[in-house]
């Protein structure tokens, strides 16, 4: 009896330090706002919102930094997951939405000042709303 | 005068044989600060939820920094153009890391840029720039090539996706219709 409870305090310990550490408990929420590069956005490195960026957004989708959604409430969500796929690394799935307006049904984690969203459901696709190349030309290059 | 000249020699052959100082680059980001440290890579979605493929799912995952205060660094850049950190903290999956490049602090989000990155304690430097030598070799082009340098200008997805969308997003005619007001 005694190895047997020696044997599940190891196996405890071992579960316990396999587990990541600071898992929070999620917050459903729904989000609506654009998809977007979430490194030209934050650093402000150039004007990112709308079809003016919507070739760079492409290319650092596909580069691999973090898509996003940048919500109506002006928060930056980082997106993690769309329904079953965790792919989050230029996921082609989340290509084809990169720019469009959507809505998104989910689970919100805050981590260190970053809010990560992983999304169950894309409720609504308006497609592309924010057209603002007229005035902004092509970022970066114009081209 | 020769002495001089020796030790001038000597003083050259010594940083010769020196491994180059890695150190973080501005990039004139702002609330910019250079920065090294410690930190082990993880899977972010891992780390927050426990959904936790081998190998921090074998570069489909974004990668984290978690350091040794706990705190769980993104870095969403690395030293190539228009590409993130994954590719190059990939080969670290679990293991602790010396990180240097640079945070930035924006709109409330402090995120960071990986310049350079060695297995901790003491492995060997490496400038975070593999996304190219990866991209080059899987689409059958030398690294050094125009092509590899310019990836984002040659990436077949990134053709695909604006062939069928415009660099606009709004298809080919609105693309056609901006370039012939812009001539």
């Amino acid at each position: 009896m005694r190895h047997v409870t020696r044997l599940l305090a190891a196996g405890l310990m071992f579960v316990g330090l396999s587990l990541p550490a600071a898992a929070a408990a999620p917050q459903r929420v729904q989000v609506t706002g654009e998809v977007i590069d979430t490194w030209c956005y934050i650093t402000d490195i150039m004007f990112a919102e709308g079809t003016t960026h919507h070739q760079c957004a492409l290319w650092c989708a596909v580069g691999g930094i973090p898509v996003g959604v940048l919500g109506d409430d002006g928060e930056v969500y980082m997106v993690l997951k769309v329904g079953d796929d965790t792919t989050n690394v230029a996921n082609p799935a989340i290509l084809e939405i990169q720019t469009h307006r959507v809505s998104v049904d989910g689970e919100l984690y805050e981590r260190d000042g970053i809010k990560y969203l992983l999304i169950d459901q894309v409720v609504n696709d308006e497609g592309i709303v924010t057209v603002n190349h007229d005035d902004f030309g092509i970022q970066p290059f114009g081209e | 005068m020769k002495h001089a000249l020796k030790l001038g020699a000597l003083a050259l052959a010594f940083l010769a044989f020196q491994p180059v100082a890695q150190a973080a680059q501005g990039w004139g980001l702002p609330e910019e600060e250079e920065v090294r440290f410690d930190a082990t890579v993880v899977d972010v979605l891992c780390e927050l939820t426990g959904d936790c493929p081998d190998n921090c799912g074998n570069g489909t995952r974004q990668l984290g920094l978690l350091d040794e205060e706990g705190v769980l660094h993104l870095p969403l850049k690395n030293f190539t153009p228009f590409t993130g950190a994954s590719w190059e903290l990939q080969q670290f999956c679990g293991k602790k890391v010396t990180a240097d490049g640079l945070f930035t602090t924006n709109k409330g989000y402090k995120v960071f840029v990986v310049q350079f990155v060695r297995e901790a304690p003491d492995g060997k430097w490496q400038r975070a720039n593999r996304f190219t030598s990866q991209w080059a070799e899987k689409n059958g082009v030398a690294a050094d090539s125009k092509q590899a340098k310019q990836w984002f200008r040659n990436d077949p997805e990134v053709q695909r996706l604006l062939d069928k969308d415009g660099v606009f997003g709004l298809g080919p005619e609105a693309d056609k219709a901006y370039f012939e007001a812009n001539q």
